[in-house]
């Protein structure tokens, strides 16, 4: 019996002496490290901000002739200044990554085993902006790690080549696709020559490509666009892609958006489509929206109603001028917070 | 006469016997399955403490696509604290958002003090009926200066689930996040649970937030900056209990895919989804799990796609109960909760048709939640009777003490420890210190003194005995001036 308790109590006592240890250790470990990265990184760090601040005018032979140390401790921070900073400053940290012979190596890394080493390395190619890895990059976007894949995303937009479109709207259609937002933001960044590439994705098989080609249109805000994602908000069998196509057309804006958003707020309409194209219609600011609202201040279904008080209150003294003279109380209520502004 | 003795007092010796072993198999089993989800947990946070460099989390706060957020915050007596919620709830690092007071009749100056510091006008406004609610709409105010981004709307008492019903009808954004009026989220809160919605807009039906305990923690306009353990071992308690049985036994189960329970206190929900589900259920006392477990029901039966996501970090600080009277309340509560959501969708358990949930997640809530607190008080008896009537030999005890208690140190203490190698959120030794002495005492009086709060509640589930709402006396941040 007595060795029984005895038996119990050593092991439990070994075991939370050891895991004790183990906390306090990882703590030392941790703190000394940290304290050792920041003692080697505060020179280069310096030195870093300096020659940006100079416009890279000075300071590059110094920073080449670091030491590998100093330099690894630094690099988080550099490849964090490049995607900062523009013009001749931005050239010249390229120029400082290029002669340490960095592109290179991260070139490489693209297809290191490790998904870090190839996260990192997609991370800095996209902030070096540099063109000749887009092919590599864009085959990172079929990566098996999502964090690698959205660091491709995001370093694909960072370059803006144009070849990047389709593989990063076809990224969207696989079994575990990059994210919406990241990917809409990237193909925006692509220039208007990637704009075939998205409209021809609004008839992709694939709402989720769909969606996000509508919200990169509506990032690029171009009204020669109007056309083709007024046919979606019109047409496409997915209640979700048209209503993006609502949301796009009123962050597209401009009179040419009205027309079809009006279209949408008809009574055949689903009432969640209907009061999406009223909140676009307040959003797209363009004059004449007034008349249209007007008549759903009396809507049965709340959204609808409520969303085109609101968008009538933004829609400047016409909007202001139908609110006062309805009688709804969709009305009133939006009246009462314009007079607050 | 003295035979039938005989054999009864053998019979009652086989009995408990058998009921000591298979309380001991119980422990194991449970105590494992902790473990088990801890270490998913550990995979989880070193993949997510991986991507922090690269997450994209400040390209989402440029976005103009990041999608607007409507933050309800229920509040019921919550005058201590309402003030520095809202106010931290106002400086949250996020492009578009409105917050949503609801004021479930508070019979304390919750209202007066938000008028007078936010300088709130009333408004007419019409309130819709998209999801149920009870206690009447008796007046709707917005902030003078802020119309669009902060209303404070006075109802009458309906209890917390009716509370954010009116403020899901009131919201006008699509995505609706739950908080607790005593809540302080940390800055960038906003953006990490939006985040899972942003990168797969269609699928993601609901993230989870982490709650952690503020008390002791010092509050500097609306921002947790400075976490420390409080004075009281019931507090520091609660603290290792938080880390082991939310923390990382939600990650482990978001890795599982099979996440019933996503905090009232800091949980993200899709606004259309809310308002076909019904909002929340009136008639339970766990109206957040319930929600969860009825939107698992919902989407498949509709046979749709979705995900349930737990995000780890950032977090919302909560104030948690500082006496075990509260506690008590608190975890009673708690219980009939889980309690009432098992019994309301005992439909899905062991049905291939509901997935994980069905086949793993809610029959482990049955046999691993609900019966937990019945047989941690039954080994209470049990065990001692079982030595009296010599059923068990003191060696069998004490290898159960090792397993219930010793076990239950063992993974406590391995909760601390994965805190501290991956968010090391108390930075002082003595925090440090004072946290593992809380993982030895958690297991030696706490788990079972709860566990007759938690019976309690689920016998108070099995009378249908009359709710309340869920009020708690509050203290207040430790505020500091900034």
């Amino acid at each position: 019996m007595i060795e029984a308790v005895s038996a119990t109590v050593v092991v439990l006592g070994i075991v939370v002496f050891t895991l004790s240890v183990i906390i306090v250790v990882v703590r030392v470990v941790r703190r000394t490290l940290r304290r050792r990265r920041a003692r080697l990184a505060e020179a280069p760090r310096l030195a870093l901000l300096e020659f940006v601040a100079e416009g890279g005018t000075e300071g590059a032979e110094e920073l080449i002739a670091l030491p590998q140390r100093q330099w690894q401790a630094a690099e988080p921070g550099a490849i964090a200044l490049l995607g900062k900073v523009r013009g001749e400053a931005h050239t010249a940290l390229v120029d400082v990554f290029a002669r340490r012979g960095l592109i290179e190596a991260e070139r490489a890394d693209l297809t290191h085993r490790s998904r870090v080493r190839r996260a990192r390395a997609a991370e800095a190619l996209g902030n070096l902006e540099h063109r000749p890895a887009v092919l590599a990059l864009c085959a990172l976007l079929r990566d098996p790690h999502a964090e690698v894949r959205l660091v491709a995303v995001r370093a694909l937009g960072r370059i803006g080549d144009p070849a990047a479109a389709v593989p990063l709207l076809d990224s969207r259609a696989t079994a575990d696709p990059t994210p919406s937002q990241l990917c809409a933001q990237a193909l925006a960044q692509l220039g208007p020559e990637a704009e075939p590439a998205l409209i021809g994705a609004l008839e992709h098989a694939d709402a989720r490509v769909r969606v996000t080609a509508l919200d990169a249109l509506g990032l690029v805000g171009s009204g020669a666009l109007i056309e083709p994602v007024a046919r979606v908000l019109e047409e496409d069998p997915s209640l979700p892609v048209r209503l993006a196509a609502a949301n796009t057309l009123g962050r597209m804006g401009g009179r040419a958006a009205v027309p079809p958003l009006v279209v949408a707020l008809g009574v055949d309409h689903p009432d969640p489509l209907r009061a999406a194209a009223a909140r676009a219609l307040g959003e797209a600011g363009a004059a004449g929206v007034a008349e249209a609202l007007a008549g759903l201040l009396a809507d049965p279904a709340y959204r609808v109603a409520h969303e085109a008080a609101h968008a009538l209150r933004k829609a400047g003294p016409a909007g202001l001028a139908v609110l006062r003279s309805s009688p709804e109380p969709h009305a009133e209520e939006a009246l009462a917070v314009a007079g607050l502004g | 006469m003295i035979d039938d003795w005989g054999r009864l007092a053998g019979w009652v010796r086989t009995g408990l016997g058998i009921t000591d072993t298979a309380i001991f198999v119980y422990f194991v089993l449970l105590n494992s399955s902790y473990l088990g989800l801890l270490l998913l947990a550990a995979a989880e946070f070193f993949r997510h403490l991986r991507r922090v460099p690269f997450n994209g989390l400040e390209d989402l706060f440029r976005s103009p696509l990041t999608p607007a957020v409507s933050v309800l915050m229920p509040a019921y007596n919550e005058g201590a604290g309402i003030v520095a919620a809202v106010q931290a709830m106002t400086a949250l690092r996020y492009p578009r958002f409105e917050i949503v007071v609801i004021d479930d009749g508070s019979t304390d100056d919750t209202f007066d003090l938000l008028e007078r510091e936010f300088d709130l006008v009333r408004v007419p406004r019409v309130v819709p009926d998209e999801v149920p609610s009870r206690g009447q709409v008796i007046s709707v105010h917005v902030a003078r200066a802020n119309p669009d981004g902060l209303i404070v709307v006075r109802k009458v008492n309906g209890g917390k689930a009716d509370a954010l019903n009116v403020g899901i009808n009131l919201s006008r954004h699509p995505l609706i996040c739950m908080a607790d009026a005593d809540s302080v989220l940390d800055p960038e809160a906003l953006l990490s649970v939006v985040k899972p919605f942003a990168d797969d807009p269609l699928e993601v039906a609901a993230v989870g937030g982490v709650v952690r305990i503020a008390n002791g923690c010092a509050v500097v306009a609306g921002r947790v900056v400075d976490v420390h353990m409080p004075r009281q071992w019931l507090v520091r308690m609660q603290i290792v209990e938080y880390l082991r049985a939310f923390l990382m036994g939600r990650t482990g189960w978001s890795r599982l895919g099979g996440l019933v329970v996503i905090s009232g206190a800091f949980g993200m929900f899709r606004r259309d989804q809310l308002a076909r589900v019904g909002g929340l259920a009136h008639d339970t006392i766990g109206e957040d799990a319930e929600l969860v477990v009825r939107l698992h029901h919902h989407l498949r039966e509709r046979g749709v796609a979705y995900r349930v996501v737990f995000v780890a970090e950032p977090v919302s600080w909560s104030e948690a109960p500082a006496t075990l009277r509260v506690l008590g309340r608190q975890r009673t509560r708690w219980h009939r909760g889980i309690a009432e959501i098992l019994r309301a969708h005992k439909g899905m358990i062991l049905r291939p048709r509901y997935g994980r949930i069905g086949m793993f997640a809610l029959p482990y809530y049955v046999v691993f939640e609900l019966m937990a607190p019945f047989v941690e008080l039954s080994a209470l008896v049990l065990f001692p009777a079982g030595i009296l009537v010599d059923a068990i030999d003191l060696d069998f005890a004490w290898r159960f003490a090792l397993v219930a208690y010793g076990y239950g140190m063992l993974v406590s203490i391995s909760a601390l420890l994965l805190e501290e190698v991956s968010f090391h959120r108390y930075p002082r030794w003595d925090d440090l210190g004072r946290g593992f002495v809380a993982a030895i005492l958690e297991n030696l009086g706490y788990r079972q003194a709860l566990a007759c709060y938690q019976a309690r509640g689920a016998w108070q589930a099995w009378r249908n005995k009359k709710q309340v709402w869920g009020a708690m006396p509050r203290q207040g941040f430790d505020t500091v001036s900034s």
